[in-house]
């Protein structure tokens, strides 16, 4: 069994290293969940400063866990149930060379069918499929991030893509 | 390999390359790939983590400054609050009086905190504090009272028309309407009245009687009548003689139609009404007629 060397997270470097390895996870999991209309970022921040106004009651393995509750609190305290949209990036990465107008209008209107699908999705399944989809998260990174099994990550990425595909074609 | 299996290997970038060709020729490939290549247009504003803890330093910097001021005082207030809660019921408590008081028709002795006590005559009441009685030995009366005074720190009793300091001794107080009577049976008694200051000994009595300063004859009982269930009047205008009646029985007494200014010399027992009521008209030469609890006198 590993012991921890330190009993909590108030020396500086190690709440430095634990800012870098959690913030950008802790930043992504709240954009993909609520969206970005209740700033992620600050909401980030404020869970580390809160991280470090209880760094003596905190031992480093729980701080993870620390700033994602506090975080997901922050957002639910704000959250009044609102639909998420997402945003996305208006400039295509160039990937093709000839872009015809049809292209480009089928294009934007397959991006605008997808934003409205993803706002449809449940809160767990879109947190799940996006940081794996857009982040690139392996399936038990999430489950370590969100503290669920792989088999429950597995299940919420393919519902969201079995439901998105649905509402693809139907909307 | 099934379906749902592949699609989710290839989720998770986990596709060995003869799974990647199964893959590739699933019917619904190009869709996916369509569908995982726009997803990548959802990817957050770059998210800087260094930028992000410099900026947490400054924030926290600043909170702190604005901690350290107030630090020190949070946890003074908490103790000045439980300190002020704690010191207001203490003092609550203990400047709270005790209170006994007698209904009409009936008495009561109280023993007071150092074994002096006190009787009490219909309809009156004393009060004082039993913390602080060792130095301060205080007690305020309206009505009639017996003291018996053990040893001790001055003994006082306030009323409203004078006050009345021992001790150690028995001694009764009597201070009905404007009437104020004090009378020593033993040791000795400073009566402070008005201005005036006078020292009673055994059997001395002092007497004020609307006001005024009546020259009495010594006292022969050891104590009060009234401790025997009489109540005994020496040249007393009637109308007191009927009120102290009224007490003792807690009856009305109707007296328009007789001259209640006439002085009474005599007593009557607590224990008898008829008995009682025959002492103070025979003399008079009254009757009366009990109707209940309204008595009504009148001339003969």
């Amino acid at each position: 069994m590993s012991k921890n060397l330190q009993e909590d997270i108030c020396d500086e470097t190690l709440f430095n290293s634990i800012f870098k390895k959690y913030a950008k996870n802790l930043h992504d999991f709240l954009y993909y969940k609520f969206g970005d209309h209740l700033d992620p970022k600050d909401k980030t921040q404020e869970a580390f400063i809160k991280l470090w106004e209880n760094c003596g009651k905190v031992s480093p393995d729980k701080a993870k866990s620390y700033v994602f509750t506090i975080g997901n609190n922050l957002m639910l305290n704000e959250t009044k149930h609102q639909k998420v949209v997402l945003k996305y990036q208006k400039t295509k990465p160039q990937s093709h060379t000839i872009e015809t107008p049809e292209y480009i209008m089928e294009s934007n209107e397959y991006m605008e069918k997808l934003q409205l699908a993803i706002s449809n999705l449940t809160e767990a399944q879109r947190t799940a499929f996006l940081l794996n989809r857009v982040e690139g998260k392996r399936h038990k990174e999430i489950a370590a991030l969100l503290d669920i099994s792989t088999k429950a990550v597995e299940k919420r990425i393919y519902g969201a893509l079995k439901k998105l595909r649905e509402d693809l074609d139907t909307i | 390999m099934k379906r749902e299996d592949l699609i989710l290997k290839w989720l998770d970038n986990n596709l060995t390359t003869a799974e990647l060709e199964a893959f590739k020729n699933l019917e619904d490939y190009n869709d996916l790939v369509k569908l995982s290549q726009a997803m990548m247009r959802f990817k957050t504003d770059d998210y800087n983590s260094d930028d992000a803890l410099a900026d947490l330093k400054t924030k926290l910097r600043t909170k702190q400054k604005a901690k350290v001021k107030k630090n020190w005082l949070k946890p003074l207030l908490r103790i000045a609050a439980v300190l002020a809660i704690g010191f207001g019921t203490f003092y609550y408590t203990a400047t709270q009086d005790t209170n006994f008081e007698t209904l009409a028709a009936q008495k009561n002795t109280i023993t007071l905190p150092d074994a002096s006590t006190v009787t009490l005559n219909s309809l009156s009441s004393i009060r004082f504090n039993k913390n602080n009685w060792k130095e301060n030995r205080e007690i305020k009366l309206t009505g009639e009272g017996y003291f018996k005074v053990a040893k001790g720190a001055t003994f006082s009793v306030q009323t409203t028309r004078g006050i009345v300091t021992v001790l150690g001794t028995e001694f009764s107080v009597k201070e009905r309407n404007s009437n104020f009577e004090v009378v020593c049976y033993e040791g000795s008694v400073r009566v402070n009245y008005n201005a005036q200051s006078v020292v009673l000994k055994p059997t001395e009595s002092y007497v004020i009687i609307d006001g005024e300063h009546i020259e009495t004859e010594s006292v022969s009982a050891a104590s009060p009548l009234w401790l025997a269930n009489e109540s005994a009047f020496k040249s007393m205008p009637l109308r007191y003689v009927l009120s102290e009646f009224e007490r003792q029985y807690n009856v009305t007494i109707n007296s328009k139609n007789i001259d209640i200014k006439q002085l009474y010399t005599g007593s009557f027992t607590h224990e008898d009404i008829d008995v009682a009521l025959q002492a103070i008209t025979l003399p008079l030469q009254l009757t009366f007629k009990k109707d209940s609890d309204i008595i009504l006198l009148s001339s003969e």
